[in-house]
């Protein structure tokens, strides 16, 4: 399924925020948590990634997987944080709101 | 696991490489690869085969690998640029905010630097306005390179100097003009005063000028049209006239329709064609008006040996101006066959062509401005030396705060950036106070204009002048970057000095801070010294500019300039028959006597000390004539009666003029006492007969010498030459100088003598009124305009100078409390300490006089030729200086010495 316009940042964002992570680990969350519903393509990721860091809404840092492979690891930065909850307030009322739509019955 | 974190803003603090190009695309490429290879591993480990791993892989990129890669790399650097931009952005703002703290934190300190640099930087910019208009900017004309200025060369003949700034004469110029191929475009110009009759009777000035005066500066009216380009080919052309901007908005409400009007110019009409561009005033500098010279005087235009007029070209753009200067030797050779001078003896004439650029100021006016120009940066200099000092002070202060910053990591660049942007904020703050001063300046400077620009611009162009000198852009270029370079450079030194021992001998005070102390110490007296080496140089060259303006005011002129009023009448041309001049000459002087308060009234020609006006040949009836280079050259003037007692000039022998010299009757003279020892040594001039080449006394036998009258001089550093005075009623003029003198305050007396002539002469232009202390004061304009900045100068180079010998002691006494204590604990008396203490700033002082006496010596050289009856290195003038300085030298030592003095030694051995 592809994703709502500005919705990749979010996930992305709640994504990293219990712990860093590098690409593949927040794809293979995304997925995951979505029970496969969710399937973001690579390169669409990493785009997001750089815009985020440009932002400063995430930083990154060089690091090593646990099979011992090199990786950039992303973190949220305070701002990111503070984004994370505006945006996510906006998106749930936003799909609440879609929901309530479709949802109506006749009267 | 990861390793560690670190936020963008710390990596900078370390001074972690920045990143290239290849370097963040080689992470962009790691990333990718990483990520491609975690999938693989995962799929695999799910049981995919590896080959199907790879292809899953590549299909979940979303694109192709390529294409994912450039798109990649192009974000990610975008990002970098993004982000460093705005590191570097927060970084400034950050030491900006530092450094103002900072500065906040020392409000003595700042406000110190702060006006020391405005003074410098302030009166460097206001030089540099005058300089930057009156020298250095182009000329607002077309290319101005091109334009050349073209006169004639005169020999030397005989003791007589010829001049390569000779005027043009109009058969002479009409033979270059027919003849040139160097030039696209010449014409003549030559500034007049013309009287204006339709309408308000009004006198103003004016040019003579070419057809293709306008065009050859690249210029063209607003409105209307330019003179047709043969308008001056011959004698008798159309008689029309170009009016400035000025006088259309006076006279015609700037009104388009004027054109096709008749405009009476000294009593002839011309067709008003066009109107000049704005602001446009001629060559000559003051024209509002523009008449085509073939309508000026016949004889003037047909006679070869009248030279009255000046010749601007502007040069073929393939012609360089040596091949320009060849051409105009060529020509003058073929001018002097041509029109050969039988007077010179036959001597050749020739031509000669400089770049207009070239004649915009006097010599001596570039000269002056070029040395205030430098004295003015040496002020700057002593300036930056005293902010240097203080700095160095604040700097040596601050050691252990630069060693913790260093300690907890910032590197030595950083600290250094962060001192260099305090000292860069100060001068810049100093620079915008700066700008006060430089308007100030200025403004002061464009009123010194006219008595210096009308006194030496008789070789020169008018229409660059003191007025122009605002503060424009350029200078506030000028000041702006003169402020950024004190900041960088005088900030840079003691910031690179401060840092540049190692963390922990700074961090530990006491033993090693003191060799810190020591060699900062020693730089601020090589400060010192230098500052006053340099305040000495400025005080040697105001102070011979002034003793050389003392000698000058204390000339004796001849003459007595108190209590007279003098003012221009011209009888218009037409306005009076020449043989009813002199009736009126009788009226005028009646009237101007009947005003109260009038002791005196008498018209001359020429005021005394305006360089003289005009000179011509003597001979004497009867003898042979001698050649050219033997013949005599007087001065003429012309007086009426009371001109010598209106003046104060005393007659030495035989009589004055008087009424009973009239018109028709014996001409009669007086000579001057210079003259009658010139002309006949050791004889009794009186009753002897010559004849004078000018005012109709050339005719038959001549005229008598009736008496002798004191010499008064034309320029003030030179005695008079030989002068002859002819009566008024008996050589009539047509331009007349109205000198009254009277017991009340003559500039008063102004509105009853404008009274008086309009009574007799009604419309008579009178023009040009001022006393006649000011006329006189124009002779030494501009010796008081050199001497007394030069002087302003020097006082505030003293100043600083005195501060800075002040800040070094004051430094001195303090980190000498100690000892300066155990003395006084010893029994050492405090006058001895005080002597102690002074005695090393005289010291300091002493050295810097003696480098400064040196550096004066060579560098008032080049002020030899202002100088007026003084060498460079006159020794009155060095003797002072230097007691001045030992005197401030001593004042400024002498207030640290005296708190020295009072130390309690029981304290001062408390301290640390």
């Amino acid at each position: 399924m592809a994703l709502l316009k500005g919705t990749l940042d979010v996930l992305v964002l709640k994504t990293l925020s219990w712990t860093p992570m590098h690409a593949f680990e927040i794809t293979t969350w995304l997925e995951d948590q979505s029970s496969g519903r969710l399937v973001v393509e690579d390169a669409a990721l990493l785009q997001a990634l750089h815009r985020m860091e440009e932002r400063k809404l995430i930083a990154a840092e060089w690091g090593v997987t646990k099979n011992g492979r090199r990786a950039r690891y992303y973190r949220l930065t305070p701002s990111g944080r503070g984004h994370l909850r505006a945006e996510s307030d906006r998106l749930v009322d936003h799909f609440d709101a879609l929901t309530t739509v479709l949802a109506a019955k006749k009267a | 696991m990861i390793r560690f974190l670190l936020r963008p803003g710390v990596r900078r603090l370390f001074r972690l490489p920045l990143r290239t190009t290849t370097a963040i695309r080689d992470d962009v490429d790691d990333e990718l690869a990483s990520l491609l290879a975690s999938r693989i591993e995962h799929l695999v480990a799910r049981g995919m085969s590896p080959a199907d791993a790879r292809a899953e892989s590549l299909r979940r990129l979303g694109a192709n690998l390529d294409d994912v890669r450039l798109q990649l790399h192009q974000s990610a650097e975008h990002r970098e640029r993004h982000m460093r931009f705005h590191e570097h952005v927060e970084t400034l703002a950050q030491d900006l905010r530092y450094a103002a703290r900072g500065l906040a934190r020392r409000p003595a300190f700042t406000a110190v630097a702060v006006l020391t640099l405005a003074i410098g930087i302030g009166a460097t910019t206001a030089i540099f306005s005058a300089v930057n208009v009156l020298i250095l900017r182009p000329l607002p004309y077309a290319s101005p390179g091109e334009l050349m200025k073209l006169s004639l060369v005169t020999p030397t003949v005989g003791g007589r100097p010829g001049t390569d700034q000779m005027s043009w004469s109009y058969p002479k110029y009409t033979l270059f003009r027919d003849s040139q191929q160097s030039f696209s475009d010449v014409a003549p110009f030559d500034g007049e005063p013309f009287v204006l009759t339709s309408g308000d009777v009004e006198r103003v000035n004016g040019e003579f000028v070419g057809a293709t005066y306008l065009r050859t500066l690249g210029l063209r009216p607003i409105v209307g049209r330019d003179f047709d380009r043969a308008a001056d080919a011959h004698v008798g052309g159309p008689m029309e006239v170009i009016i400035g901007t000025s006088l259309w908005e006076r006279r015609f409400n700037a009104d388009p329709s004027v054109i096709g009007r008749i405009l009476v110019v000294d009593r002839q009409s011309y067709t008003i064609i066009g109107i000049a561009p704005r602001g446009f005033k001629g060559l000559s500098g003051h024209a509002e008006l523009w008449l085509p010279i073939t309508a000026s005087l016949a004889e003037q235009l047909t006679q070869a040996q009248s030279h009255w007029f000046n010749v601007v070209a502007r040069r073929k753009p393939s012609v360089s101006a040596t091949q320009a200067e060849a051409a105009m030797i060529t020509f003058g050779k073929r001018m002097s066959e041509t029109y050969p001078d039988n007077f010179a003896g036959k001597a050749a004439w020739s031509a000669h062509s400089i770049p207009l650029d070239e004649a915009r100021v006097a010599p001596v006016v570039k000269r002056s401005l070029l040395i205030l120009f430098g004295a003015v940066g040496f002020v700057l200099l002593i300036a930056c030396v005293n902010v240097a000092n203080l700095q160095l002070g604040r700097a040596s202060n601050r050691r252990r705060e630069i060693a913790v910053r260093m300690a907890i990591g910032a590197g030595r660049a950083r600290v250094v950036r962060l001192l260099v942007t305090e000292s860069v904020l100060l001068a810049l703050i100093g620079g915008a106070v700066a700008l006060v001063i430089a308007w100030i300046g200025t403004r002061a400077l464009s009123a010194v204009n006219p008595q210096i620009t009308a006194r030496v611009g008789r070789a020169t162009i008018g229409s660059v002048d003191f007025a122009a000198i605002r503060l424009d852009w350029t200078a506030l270029a000028f000041a702006f970057g003169v402020a950024l370079a004190i900041g960088v450079l005088f900030g840079l030194a003691p910031a690179l000095q401060a840092t540049r021992s190692t963390v922990s001998n700074a961090l530990k005070e006491g033993a090693d801070s003191k060799t810190g102390v020591a060699h900062a110490f020693s730089g601020r007296r090589f400060l010192v010294v230098v500052e006053v080496a340099l305040a000495l140089v400025l005080l040697a060259g105001s102070g011979l500019m002034i003793r050389s303006l003392t000698k000058m005011l204390a000339i004796d002129t001849g003459f007595d300039p108190s209590h007279v009023l003098t003012l221009r009448l011209t009888v218009p041309e037409g306005g009076l028959g020449r043989d009813s001049l002199p009736g009126f000459y009788t009226q005028l002087v009646d009237r101007l006597h009947a005003i109260p308060g009038v002791t005196n009234a008498s018209l001359g020609f020429c005021p005394p000390l305006s360089g003289g006006c005009n000179k011509t040949l003597v001979t004497f009836p009867g003898q042979p004539e001698p050649d050219f280079a033997h013949r005599p050259l007087t001065g003429v003037f012309w007086a009426s009666p009371e001109y010598f007692s209106t003046l104060r000039i005393p007659l030495k022998r035989g009589r004055m003029i008087t009424d009973a010299d009239r018109f028709g009757g014996p001409k009669v003279l007086l000579i001057n006492e210079a003259g009658a020892r010139a002309l006949w040594p050791n004889e009794n001039p009186v009753g002897k007969r010559v004849k004078i080449g000018q005012g109709g006394f050339s005719d038959g036998d001549g005229a008598e010498v009736v008496g002798v009258v004191g010499d008064s001089r034309q320029f003030v550093d030179s005695a008079a030459g030989t002068e002859v005075y002819l009566p008024y009623a008996q050589s009539p003029r047509s331009g007349i100088l109205i000198f009254v003198r009277s017991m009340r305050d003559v500039a008063s007396l102004g509105p009853e003598v404008r009274r008086a002539i309009h009574d007799v002469a009604p419309s008579f232009p009178v023009y040009d009124m001022q006393t006649m202390s000011a006329r006189a004061a124009g002779a030494t304009a501009q010796a008081r305009f050199s001497a007394s900045l030069l002087g302003l100068f020097a006082l505030t180079a003293l100043s600083l100078a005195g501060v800075g010998i002040y800040g070094v002691m004051a430094l001195a006494v303090a980190a000498r409390t100690r000892e300066i204590g155990i003395r006084i604990a010893l029994g050492a008396d405090r006058g001895r300490v005080q002597r102690l203490v002074v005695g090393e700033g005289v010291a300091l002082a002493s050295l810097g006089t003696i480098v400064g006496v040196g550096g004066a010596l060579g560098a008032t050289r080049v002020m030899r030729s202002l100088l007026f009856d003084l060498t460079p290195s006159d020794p009155i003038t060095y003797v002072t200086i230097v007691a001045v300085l030992g005197a401030a030298a001593i004042v400024a030592s002498w207030i640290p010495a005296r708190r020295a003095s009072r130390v309690d030694p029981v304290v001062a051995l408390r301290i640390e």
